[in-house]
């Protein structure tokens, strides 16, 4: 067992990450050991990330230890570049972190700040002044890079700003050249934000904390009142929206809710959430309340406009979309549900049941492009309710290619009064393959009048085993 | 001569406090309704359709609103009892001329009777772009969908399907959705899978059980001997407006979209089993013999004793 993390006051007595456990011991031999939870420390980091949403929402990982924050145009909200990073560091020291950090205008260069020296601000202009005391390991340099780096003796990173780069680069590959430029901001490196960058958002810092899912729902409805006039000039509508919920300490909580056509009506929006809000009721651990409420736009799309007739009667009787949308909403994509057609001889590929929302969607796009909506090919007689899989039977007939004359399913025995059939439905061999045996179909009524779709996969004689029956569904 | 007058009294009195429960019209009371009524919307009195057959199950046609239960024994009749609730949507899709029809079913009712599918609903009348599915996972879940799908307008029909008896379904909650159906204006078909009679606040409950289908029509007008024609079913009032409880032998028609009464009878199914029949003179199978032993002696001896004065 290796130390892998320590504290300032382990460093102090001249311990070091790499140290055996009983080496560790052997030093000071009061040690306080636990062992590492990696999995804990990467949900506590993006726990710190959800924190510092607050801030910007442009939030990167670094590592397993640290976070990219990009303020870019965000400083001024939270008075100045100086009085951002004290209160952030203090709020963290507050939840009981210890953090080190550095505002600049690169990556890179708050990274070695941060890292390795006092952090703070760094002026532009400063770049060079405040890099040149640091170690070469500042860098971001791989180990056996910094390393070889060592042993020439260019120990520090004013050591490398004078020398040529042409045999840098040869000696030592054009990593250490990039990370140079990346650090002194000469060449631009993005960090890629770990949540998607919501289109438009609006959020409400509050005094006193809510708790209650009242003034939750009216400070979403109010929130997406203002979101709605920026929704308006750009002449968009949001499809998911997310309800950013800050808890006073430091858990955030977001609540994403999807929509059936672009919205931007504050009421709707609200109605939406409440539904999210009581199904994710028992998830929703308000604790102390929630500090601050931030509604995302997530996703926008063209909001078409439309004018409604006096006759409609669309006054007060709520429409289709916006009951899936409840629906959808409270109990998840796949509980509300639309029949669509596919073009296919198989029974159990010719209809799929798909998310009504998906539908909906297809519905408007088939009406932008005008192209025709698959229609059933088959006018055979096809059952109301098909069982999937189909459930196999035990079946007696007199001839054995013949119809059976009775069947067993689900232990109780069925004697077979009228039948119709075959009918003989070839597999799909460009899709499961020329083994697959075809399929031949009966429509058969018992004698208490009841009629199924009894089926046969395979054909006697052409295969080594015997085909078997299943029955596939009900008929009226 | 006074106490036959006061029972009548009560029993007046009785009916009335349960129409006024009920809101609907019992025997003798359809003046006084309008006091009680529902504020609901009245069904909009256009020519309803002719189905001939219906007239045998409720008293007026198809209900346009309120809770109409529909149920059978076992899971093995479902396609009858399906087949019934889906052609009473269709039709109310067609009285209502546009709309859509919502079939709430539980997961566990969908896989054990089977998933809806589209081309056999599109061959049985019902337009399956006009059909959605709500699949809730718990009866209570299915409870609340079904409310919230009564107020929409754009729904004709709502089927909910319920498999057995649910303890979370009983009276109180059947009643709120029999006025919530007949304010929305909606009708709420209520598909009981495998259940037991239960008393609920439905306008009536029948139970729908498989008939033999009728025999594909040739065009010289005989039929097809062995075919399988239109659907049939056998429904029962179990809970009416009308006395009669006798079954009723229905058979759809897809194309038209109507039913028909039909005559036959389960018996005369070609394979069913027929009743076996008691000629009315019985002759014995075989003659009696003569100047025979009627049969066996009775065992054991009989010994004459002598009486003794």
């Amino acid at each position: 067992m290796r130390i892998s993390r320590l504290d300032r006051e382990a460093e102090r007595i001249g311990l070091r990450r790499g140290h055996g456990v009983t080496e560790a011991r052997a030093i000071c031999p009061s040690l306080d050991i636990l062992p590492a939870e990696p999995v804990a420390d990467r949900a506590l980091l993006e726990g710190l990330a959800d924190w510092c949403d607050r801030y910007t929402p442009l939030v990167a990982l670094d590592g397993d230890d640290g976070l990219y924050l990009d303020i870019t145009g965000c400083a001024h909200l939270h008075g100045g570049e100086r009085a951002m990073l004290d209160g952030l560091l203090s709020s963290l020291f507050a939840l009981g972190v210890e953090a080190r950090g550095a505002i600049s205008s690169s990556p890179g260069l708050s990274w070695a700040v941060s890292h390795f020296g006092e952090g703070g601000v760094i002026d532009a202009d400063a770049a060079e002044t405040v890099l040149a005391p640091l170690p070469t390991p500042a860098l971001r340099l791989p180990k056996d890079t910094a390393e070889m780096l060592g042993r020439v003796g260019l120990k520090a990173i004013g050591d490398l700003l004078p020398l040529p780069r042409a045999p840098l680069a040869r000696r030592f590959g054009p990593l250490l050249l990039l990370r140079l430029d990346q650090a002194l901001g000469l060449e631009d490196e993005p960090i890629s934000p770990r949540l998607p960058v919501p289109v438009l958002s609006a959020e409400r810092r509050l005094f006193d904390p809510v708790s209650s899912a009242d003034d939750i729902l009216a400070l979403s409805a109010h929130l997406a009142g203002s979101l709605k006039e920026g929704l308006e000039r750009r002449g968009e509508g949001g499809r998911l929206f997310v309800l950013l919920l800050f808890r006073v300490d430091g858990r955030v909580f977001r609540i994403q809710a999807a929509t059936s056509a672009p919205q931007r009506d504050p009421d709707r929006i609200k109605l939406l959430f409440r539904e999210r809000l009581a199904a994710v009721h028992d998830g929703l651990d308000a604790g102390y309340g929630f500090e601050i409420v931030r509604l995302c736009v997530l996703t926008a799309e063209p909001f078409e406009t439309v004018q409604e007739g006096f006759a409609d009667g669309t006054g007060d009787s709520p429409s289709l979309s916006a009951f899936a949308e409840r629906i959808v909403a409270r109990f998840g994509p796949d509980s509300l549900l639309a029949l669509t057609l596919a073009e296919s001889h198989l029974p159990e590929r010719a209809a799929r049941l798909a998310p009504i929302l998906d539908r909906l969607e297809s519905e408007r796009a088939v009406d932008r492009s005008g192209a025709p909506a698959v229609t059933a090919t088959a006018c055979m007689d096809r059952p109301l309710r098909l069982f999937t899989p189909p459930e196999p039977v035990e079946t007696m007939a007199g001839v054995p290619e013949d119809a059976p004359k009775s069947f067993r399913w689900r232990r109780s025995l069925y004697r077979i009064a009228r039948t119709e059939g075959p009918e003989r439905i070839a597999a799909e061999w460009w899709i499961d393959g020329e083994n697959q045996p075809s399929r031949d179909y009966f429509r058969v009524e018992d004698e208490a009048g009841r009629r199924f779709w009894l089926f046969r996969e395979g054909i006697y004689g052409r295969q080594p085993h015997l085909p078997r029956w299943f029955i596939h569904g009900f008929f009226a | 001569m006074a106490t036959p007058a006061l029972a009548r009294e009560r029993l007046l009195a009785l009916r009335e406090a349960v129409a006024r429960i009920e809101n609907a019209d019992g025997p003798g009371l359809s003046g006084r309704k309008s006091r009680w009524q529902w504020n609901a919307p009245e069904a909009a009195p256009n020519d309803p359709p002719a189905t001939d057959g219906l007239e045998a199950i409720f008293a007026a046609g198809l209900p346009a609103c309120g809770l109409v239960e529909i149920r059978n024994a076992q899971t093995r009749d479902m396609g009858a009892a399906t087949g019934f609730t889906l052609a009473l949507a269709a039709l109310q899709q067609e009285i209502a001329g546009t709309g859509a029809t919502l079939w709430i079913s539980q997961a566990m009712a969908l896989s054990e009777a089977g998933m809806p599918y589209a081309p056999g609903l599109k061959n049985y009348g019902l337009d399956p772009a006009r059909l959605f599915i709500a699949r809730p996972r718990t009866a209570q879940d299915a409870l609340w969908i079904a409310e919230a799908a009564l107020g929409i307008s754009a729904f004709s029909a709502v089927i909910l399907e319920i498999r057995g008896n649910p303890a979370c379904f009983g009276l109180t909650e059947s009643r709120r959705l029999q006025l919530r159906a007949k304010a929305g204006g909606t009708l709420l078909l209520l598909l009981r899978q495998a259940g037991e009679e239960e008393a609920s606040s439905a306008i009536c409950r029948l139970r729908v059980e498989p008939a033999p289908a009728a025999a594909r029509p040739l065009p010289d007008g005989s039929t097809l001997a062995g075919s399988l024609g239109n659907p049939a079913f056998l429904v029962t009032p179990e809970k009416s407006k009308i006395a009669d409880a006798v079954g009723t032998v229905l058979e759809w028609n897809p194309d038209d979209r109507r039913f028909r009464r039909t005559e036959t009878h389960p018996e005369s199914h070609p394979a069913a089993q027929q009743p076996q029949r008691q000629p009315e003179d019985t002759l014995p199978l075989v003659s009696l013999s003569s100047h025979r032993q009627s049969g066996p002696g009775a065992l054991g001896t009989v010994v004459a004793l002598q009486r003794t004065p």
